[in-house]
Formats: C-alpha cells, structure tokens, sequence
C-alpha cells in the first residue's frame, strides 16, 4: 500500500506507542486510539487518592530495550528514570534480611552473613545469566520464524543467534537447554543453599505467571526477564513521576514523528469486509476506516470482542481461546501517614537508602509455593507473595510532605475465585496485604490512610486485559517465542488481511522492554510496504 | 586377577540384560553381574507370599521395544504378553468411567459422561496416533548433540526438523503442546469431564515428582500413550508368569548367545587403568578385568560409588550431583483371598481384568502432590491397581488374587520420621483408600508387602526409588540423558558405559537403552586396546 496511508491502533500502551513511533518514522500516518484518558494501558500515574500519585499498575521499568530509547531520543524529553541501590530489600520475618545491589561483589558481602558458599556462588551466578541473557536479548527482538517457508531473514536471524549460542560454549549451551524447561526451585538450589536467596531469585521465575516455584519451565520465565535485565533480581528503576511519566514520554516522541494519538475514544468494533480490514468503529459510532489496524491490547479481546467472530478461521479461533491468560496477580496501592519501620532495619537513614528499591516478600521456597498452592484451588494466598516499592522516597512529589506510598504486586490471586467474587473479596485481598506486610513492618497498618485495591476483576474491567493477565497471557514454555500467541500466528500477522498485533500477547510480551511493539513494527512495515 | 571377558555389564535388569545379548550376539565374551539373586532388577518376580508370585515393581510392559523382541527372539525364549484390557476409575459417589480397548465401547462409556467429550475422544484418539508416529523413532535413536556441527548429529537434527514439517499444521501444535504443557492444561483443552481428565492426566505424572499442573508433565503422558504390543498403539498387558518372565526370557536369549551371567555378585567398585575401565572389584574382594564395562545402574551408584571422585572430571561429577532422581512413589502388594468387590460396580467382571485408577478427579490428583512437595506421603494418594492373577492364573494359588498398586505420591525425603517408622502407616493408608471404593479389601488381605521409596532403593538399588533411574522431566530427557554431552551411553572415562534406564530414552520396560547402548559400544569396539578379542 503507498506510504502515508492510516494505520490504526486498538489501545495505547507502551507497546502501541513504540509500534506507532517506528510506523510514522517509516512515513506511515499512524493514529493511536486509547480508551482512557491518558495513554499508558499498564504503564501509568493515577492519583488514586487525594493529594496520592501512584504508579497504579507496573510500578518498574523493565528497562525499555536500549535501541528503543535511542531511536525515540528520550533523552531530549524530561523524564528521569531513578534507579535506586540496593534494587531490592528482602527481609524475613525474624528480621534479617538481604541487599541486592546493583554491584554483585557488594551483594556477595551481604550474603556471606548467611553463607559463605552462596556469597562466593552469586557473582558466579551473575556472570552466567550476564552471558546467556546476550543471546536471549538476540532471541527476543528477532521475529519468530515461519516454519514451513522460512524467509532469507529468517535464517540470517537463526544464523545470528545460532553463532550467538556457540559462543555460549558447550557446557553454556546445554544450561541453556537443561535450565529453560526447569522448576525455578531446582534451578536455584543448583547454586545457592540459603533459602531467602533462593526464594528472591526464585520469584522472578513465577512473577505474573500462574506458576509455583516447583512448576517446571518457570526457569524459562526467568531466563526471559533477564533477557530484559540480567541482573538475578531485575530492574528496580522507574521514571519520576511514576510510570505514567515515561508512556508520556514515549507519546510526545510518537507525535514529534507524526503519530496522531486520541484519548477517550474507545474501539468498539473492527469492521472487516472479505477478510480485511475496513474500518474501527468507536464506542460513540464514529466510524474510522483504516487500511492497517494494529491491537495493542491483548489475543482474546482483539479476536473475541473487537471482531464478529464468523469472520474467524474456526482453527485459528479454537488456538486463541485455548491461549491460557487468567491471570493471579492484583495491585494494592497505600496512601501512608509516614514511613514504615521494617524490624529489619536500624536506623532511618538505612531505610530512607535501602527501601527506595523494591521489597521482597516471601521468605523461602515453600512460602511461594504455598502461596501459588492456594490459587491452585480458586482462593487467595493467605500469606501471598509481594513485590513492593516505595516510589515516594526517591520522588517525594507523589505524596504529601512526609507522607508515603507504597505500590504493591500480590500474588496470587485468581481470576476465577471457588467461593465468592472480588467484589466481595476485595477488602479481604487489602487486609491480607497489610497483615502480611505487617509482619515485617509492625507499625505498618497504623500509618494506612487510604487503599485502592485492583483486584484480577478490575485489571480486566478498568484496564482491558482480558482474564486480568498482566502479560496478556502466560509466559509458559508452550506460549512463547514461535507460539505468543499461536502457533503459525507469532509474526504479528493476523489471519485478518491488514490486522496486526503487537501488544504483550505476541514474542516476547516480557514486561515493560517494548520489545514486542519494536518487533510488531518492523514486521508491520515489511507487509505494507 | 580373576578371568577375563571383552565385557562386563553391571546389573541383571531387563536393561543390562538387552544389553550383554546384544554384546554376545556380535561375538563378544560377555558377563553379566547381578547383585542380588534373582534377574530382572525392577523387572523382577518373586514368590513373596507361598504360592502368590509377586511382580514387585515394574508390573505391566508395553513400551518393550518390538526390534528387541524380534531380534532376541523372545516369545522362544517364554516371552508371553497378555493383553490388560482398559481402565477402570471408581468414583466417590458410586458412579465410574470404565474405558476399554474396544473404541466404540469407551466412545458410549464416555457419552454416559458428557456428549460433547465422547466426540472430543474420537477426534484425541485420532490425534495421538501421529504424535506417537512422531516420537517413536526418537525411542530408538542415539541422541544428537545440538552443541558439535558434525554431520551426523546435524543429519539427525535435520531429520527431525524435516519430520516436523512433515506434520500437518494441527499435529505440529499439538506436539509443541506435548512436549511443553502440563497434562492438565492439556486435557483440559480436549475434554470437560473431571475424572475423564483425571484418569488420563495419571499417566503424565507416573515417575516424576511433578503434579499433573505442572509443564512437563504433558510429554509423560505420551511417553505412557506410546505403548504398543505387536504393533497395536496404546495396549498393555502382563507378561505370563509375571514381569520377571521378561528379564528370564532376555536372560535366557542372552545364554543361548554366549553371555554368563551371575548373580549375587555385587559390583564394589570399576577399576580404571589410566582413565580407561578395565574391569570390577566385586565385594567379595573378586576381580574380574574386561575391556569394556557397562553399567546399566543408574549415575549415582555407577559414578559415585563406584568410582573415586579423582577418577572423574569435576564438572561431570558436578551434573551428576545435579541429576534429579527423588522417587514419588511407592508400591503395595496384596495377598487376596478373594477379589475386591468394588461399590460402584459390584461383583466380579471385566472391569477387574484392566488396570483399576484411584484418580476421581483433578484437584484429588493435585492434592495427592501438594502433601508430596512438603514431605508426606499424599494422604489420599492417586493408586493405579491391577489383579494379574485373573489374567494369569499362574501367579497366585486358585481362587486367590495377587493385587499390586502403584502408588504415588510418596516422597524419598520425608520431612517428619524415617521410611521404617512410616512404613506400615503409609501401607494402611493405601488400604483405607481402597477401602473407600471395596469395602471388603480389609477383609480378604492375607499378605501384605509393603515398598517405600527406601525400600525400592535398599533392595532394587533404585536411587531415591525413582523407577525410571531419574525423573522423566524435560531437562533430563533425549540429548540432556542423564548428563548434557554425556547422553550418548559414553562417560568420561573410556570403555566404561551407560546403558540402564538412566540414558535416553529413558524408564520403563523398553530396552531401547540397553539395544542402543551396544551399538554404541560395539561401533567404538575399534578404540578398544589391543588385548581386545573381537571375534567380529
């Protein structure tokens, strides 16, 4: 199709705004439509109580992939991103506790007060993700390829990443194997022997996925988030002004290319005529037509509720309804009087400096797996676990004067509840999380001023991600790479002539790293070209 | 220095016995030393109780390769497989899901559950038969080392890309779901009905310390859907005379062709010469040289037993460490006086003749595996039951029953108490359990041999009680068996081999392992030092 023509977005995420960046640059006219207010999807700063900003969903970048950021320059635009040390706080409910810098030798020193062995195994540890995240960083910004005819590029990029492995070594290439369809459990008690360490590590393994640390292949989820950031805990770093700040950014750079973005115009319908595309029709019926429409928003919601679903391949359909997507993570964001005072910490000044990252909740293997144990069966962890920040301490202008928030991940909780519904539920689900934080900051639910709890139900209805997965879907072994979201159906193409995707449902959909959009657009350019 | 012989296969299971026929068959002067005094390992049957014939472990055969059986020629040597005719899975409430060989008949069976599964089940039926075309070959396939860029590990690679191109679009995604999905998550995308997805999810978790939601555990299933006897997918059966008539009828093959065997010859160690194998110290203090030695017990006993630790290269005794056995299951064998009378379908009946599944529903089968993960045997654990003697009368007196029941789970590591303390206890609560669908089991024991993990360790030499010398867990299959760079029944140290169920394609009684192991050793016979005697 000539260059100029309209590209349509379905929702205005991290990832739409990024697609449509690299579509206007390519000489496209692309126009993101958002259903909100503000552009963002999971990505955003609400106040959700008053005179209280919070990142209200994400609260850390994944970090963005470092090509992105350079083509958009968002150094030009005003948006610094805070990247606190220690990144994570773990403590435990006795009151130690562990440090994760981002310097591994100053970590090891803090792990040798609970093991020598492990102090000297994490800098080893950390080289060995260091090196097999190069080739996984590869793997995750090529296009999966085509299976029955595969392109000249397709091989280049298997080429590419092949010589990539081989430069693993033997013994690296078969970790590679041996760890990826791996318990996560397993995979740490190879290196370490200390239980918090491991549960830490353990965690990234099962964050957002409806995974224990005993399931196997959640090593893979792992191996995936490091391909975003090899550090063993991750990414602690956010924007000022929370995450909000950043997909703003991202938009005034979309905009400065050409993109046209809408606010409050909800997609409603996508109009296709002889299995194409015709046109997106908005809540309020304006009609929009569009050559090429791309979803942002996740498999099932772009399939089932935005297209009639005759005009789909009963296969192909059958595929997406079977791409598991319910999801067990809710946010709970605090509005606090002051500062919780961790029983793992001394002084103030220790914890101004050490909780400014991310605090980890969940002591050792087991309480993670009984955490999961209970979602099994439709009920909510009774003693869940938690990935917390502070965003205050570094950016008090989200608060109040001496006033804080506190942003929590709980896992796990169900979409799908045995007994009641999270309507009913939901206090429970904010109790729960300050009775569990209470054991590790005892003074905590004194300072509690206000709460908003996002519970599974609400990511769907207020956010749109259907069965209230925050990754669109499950980061499983048999829903990546060439299988996000389907099989014959991972190139961002559709079934739909001129329909794309390019929302965390597609390869490699790993949190915040914008890899999928990048990727979604390269593909979405080379097919209208 | 005792006599010489060109091999020496360590261990008298059904493996190891593959193995030294095939040895002996290429001329090689072959001794088998098995330390206990029977054959067969965990392929073993033994008169436990006065008349009753007990197949202790391994207790029903499909996946025995139809090669070996061919070229051993079994059925001369007392091979007799008779058929197991489907499974039967009482329920709590008194009803059942009976299905049987005959298609048609479980189609109707199933109706009586849920119309829609009934056709789901004749289009999963239809499915899985490429899926085993599909895998079958890898059974009996050498590895590939995806790390070498040398020709005949690529033609492999090539040749199993190329045969998955193959496939049909639908085949390829139900494949990729198999080899990655938990068996639940599986199933519950073909079928609607809790116990029906119970039932078949069982045999994806047999061997592994995994729950039927874990991934992985989709791939088991298939490993147990490939059975075959006499070409016919899917059937199982007994072997007459019991399990241990297998390991008799290899043993048996294995003298006509020339190999000795020995029993109650406990290996104590692999002697080496200069990083090369060179024969075995038995405990009796006997030595006994070879130019090959092979193992057909599993990593642990043959690298860290053995072997010193200065004789191995330490990232290799590394991987071994990191192998992952822990045993998930336990068996219980029952004297009867009669049969089970079960309430849902009371009486005797064809429904007895198969294999009987304690696996009523999904979160039962998860459960069973939430109390394993913590240290306890599940209070309430999945059992699969069958009664051989109402195939086989010759294995218990007339009119009495020999009743075996795999149970899972029961973890080696128990977090309270010792296997010995526990014993009885996890015995009785696998009688309790039945007692829930045949009241009247209590009543007609009038033997009981109960098998802990400990115990399947101490007597089988099972390390942890893993029946499969390992988990069958994604990382520990195909070209990761049992060690990465080590699954081509090669080790470290030359002219010593692996051919037990420990290497690829991994448990059960197939004796792949064993027919691929000689011909790795036979095709590296060159290698062997000159006093080598090869009559080939």
């Amino acid at each position: 199709m000539p260059l100029g023509q309209r590209v349509v977005f379905v929702g205005g995420g991290h990832n739409a705004l990024i697609a449509a960046f690299y579509l206007a640059k390519g000489g496209f006219k692309p126009l993101v439509l958002e259903r909100r207010e503000m552009v963002g999807g999971g990505a955003i700063t609400e106040e959700f109580y008053p005179g209280f900003r919070a990142s209200t969903l994400a609260h850390t970048v994944g970090p963005l992939r470092s090509d992105i950021v350079r083509d958009m320059q968002l150094h030009r635009f005003s948006c610094e991103i805070l990247s606190p040390d220690p990144r994570v706080f773990a403590p435990t409910p006795e009151g130690r506790a562990l440090f994760f810098h981002s310097d591994a030798g100053k970590t090891a020193a803090g792990i040798a007060n609970f093991s020598q062995k492990d102090a000297a195994k994490y800098t080893e540890f950390a080289e060995s993700l260091e090196s097999i995240s190069e080739v996984l960083t590869q793997l995750t910004s090529i296009t999966p390829p085509a299976i029955d005819k595969p392109s000249p590029e397709d091989f280049w990029n298997l080429f590419k990443t092949g010589r990539g492995v081989r430069r693993l070594g033997k013994a690296g290439i078969f970790n590679l194997f041996r760890w990826a369809p791996m318990a996560v459990a397993d995979f740490v008690a190879e290196f370490f022997e200390t239980e918090l360490l491991r549960a830490v590590i353990a965690a990234r393994g099962i964050f957002g996925n409806a995974l224990g640390p005993w399931s196997a292949g959640s090593t893979a989820v792992l191996l995936l988030r490091a391909a975003a950031d090899p550090h063993p805990v991750g990414s602690a770093s956010f924007p000022r002004g929370g995450l909000g700040s950043l997909t703003r950014v991202l938009a005034e750079s979309a905009k400065g290319v050409g993109a046209e973005i809408r606010t409050d115009a909800e997609v409603a319908q996508i109009h296709i005529k002889n299995g194409a595309v015709a046109a997106v029709v908005l809540k309020d019926g304006e009609e929009i037509s569009a050559e090429a429409v791309v979803s942002d928003v996740d498999p099932k919601r772009t399939f089932f509720h935005l297209i009639d679903p005759s005009q789909l391949d009963p296969v192909f359909a059958t595929r997406i309804k079977n791409f598991r997507a319910k999801g067990n993570v809710a946010k709970v964001n605090l509005a606090l009087g002051g500062l919780p005072s961790f029983s793992a910490l001394e002084s103030n000044e220790q914890a101004l400096r050490v909780l400014s990252g991310r605090i980890h909740i969940g002591p050792d293997i087991d309480y993670l797996e009984r955490a999961f144990d209970d979602s099994k069966y439709g009920d909510l962890s009774r003693a869940p676990y938690l990935d917390v920040t502070i965003p205050t301490i570094l950016d008090p202008a989200l608060a109040p004067d001496g006033k804080h928030v506190l942003s929590v991940y709980v896992q796990f909780a169900p979409y799908k509840l045995k007994e009641g519904n999270w309507v009913s539920r939901r206090r429970d689900l904010g109790l729960t999380v300050i009775n569990t934080l209470g054991t590790y900051a005892p003074n905590l639910s004194s300072l509690v001023e206000g709460m908003q709890v996002i519970t599974p139900e609400d990511l769907e209805t207020c956010y749109g991600f259907t069965g209230g997965h925050i990754f669109h879907g499950e980061l499983t072994l048999d829903q990546l790479f060439t299988m996000r979201p389907v099989l014959d159906w991972a190139r961002y193409k559709t079934p739909i002539r001129g329909l794309f995707l390019c929302g965390s449902g597609t390869h490699p959909g790993n949190g915040l790293t914008g890899a999928s959009g990048a990727n979604a657009a390269r593909e979405i350019i080379r097919e209208l070209r | 220095m005792g006599q010489h012989y060109d091999a020496i296969v360590i261990g008298g299971g059904h493996n190891g016995l593959v193995n030294a026929a095939y040895l002996a068959k290429a001329g090689k002067k072959v001794v088998v030393l098995e330390r206990r005094q029977v054959l067969g390992g965990a392929a073993v049957t033994e008169e436990i109780f006065p008349g009753f014939l007990f197949s202790e472990c391994s207790y029903v055969v499909s996946l025995l390769r139809p090669e070996i059986i061919r070229e051993l020629d079994l059925p001369r040597h007392g091979l007799e497989i008779l058929p197991l005719d489907g499974t039967f899975t009482p329920m709590p409430h008194g009803d059942y899901l009976w299905r049987v060989n005959d298609h048609a008949k479980t189609i109707r069976e199933i109706r009586r559950h849920s119309r829609v599964d009934a056709e789901a089940y004749e289009e999963f039926s239809k499915m899985m038969v490429p899926m085993c075309r599909f895998v079958k070959p890898i059974l009996s396939m050498i590895p590939p080392d995806p790390t070498t860029l040398n020709p005949r590990d690529l033609k492999q690679f090539h040749f199993l890309l190329q045969r998955f191109r193959e496939l049909s679009s639908d085949e390829r995604y139900t494949l990729v779901q198999l080899m990655t999905m938990s068996s639940a998550d599986f199933l519950d995308q073909w079928f609607e009905t809790d116990v029906l997805k119970a039932t078949m999810s069982a045999s994806g978790i047999i061997g592994t310390f995994l729950g039927i939601r874990s991934p992985g555990t989709a791939y088991v299933l298939l490993h147990h859907y490939m059975g075959e006897i006499d070409g016919a997918f899917r059937s199982w059966g007994f072997s007459r005379g019991g399990t241990g008539a297998i390991s008799n009828s290899i043993a048996s093959a294995a003298r006509e062709l020339g190999a000795e065997i020995r029993t109650k010859a406990p290996v104590a160690k692999i002697l080496t010469k200069n990083g090369r194998a060179c024969g075995v110290v038995l405990q009796s203090g006997e030595e006994i040289s070879a130019d090959v030695v092979s193992s057909s017990v599993d990593p642990h006993l043959t690298f860290e037993n053995f072997l010193e630790p200065s004789e191995l290269p330490s990232d290799f005794l590394e991987s071994v460490r990191h192998y992952k056995f822990r045993g998930s299951s336990g068996k219980v064998n029952l004297a009867l006086d009669s049969l089970p009378n079960f309430k849902c379908l009371p009486g005797p009946g064809a429904h007895l003749r198969g294999a009987i599944s304690i696996s009523p529903g999904m979160d039962y089968m998860e459960r069973a595996y939430d109390d394993a993960k913590y240290g306890h045997y599940s209070r309430r654990p999945y059992i699969d039951m069958v009664i051989p003697s109402l195939t086989d009368p010759s294995v218990a007196p007339p009119g009495k029953h020999f009743l075996s029941c795999f149970v899972q789970y029961a973890p080696y590591k128990l977090a309270e108490g010792t296997w010995d303390e526990q014993r009885e206890a996890f015995g009785n609560n696998v009688i309790e359990t039945i007692a829930e669908y045949a009241p009247n089991i209590k009543d007609i024991i009038i033997g009981k041999q109960v098998l802990t993990p400990l115990d399947l360790e101490r007597e089988f030499g099972l390390t942890q009680g893993n029946i499969f010398q390992g988990e069958l867990s994604l990382e520990q299959l195909f070209f990761l068996r049992p060690v990465a760079g080590w699954a081509y029944y090669r080790t470290p140290i030359e002219n010593l081999y692996m051919c037990g169920s420990a290497t690829h394609p991994g448990g059960g009684i197939m004796g792949a392992n064993g027919r691929l192991a000689s011909q790795v050793i036979l095709k590296n016979w060159k290698s062997v030092p000159f006093r080598s005697k090869a009559v080939n």
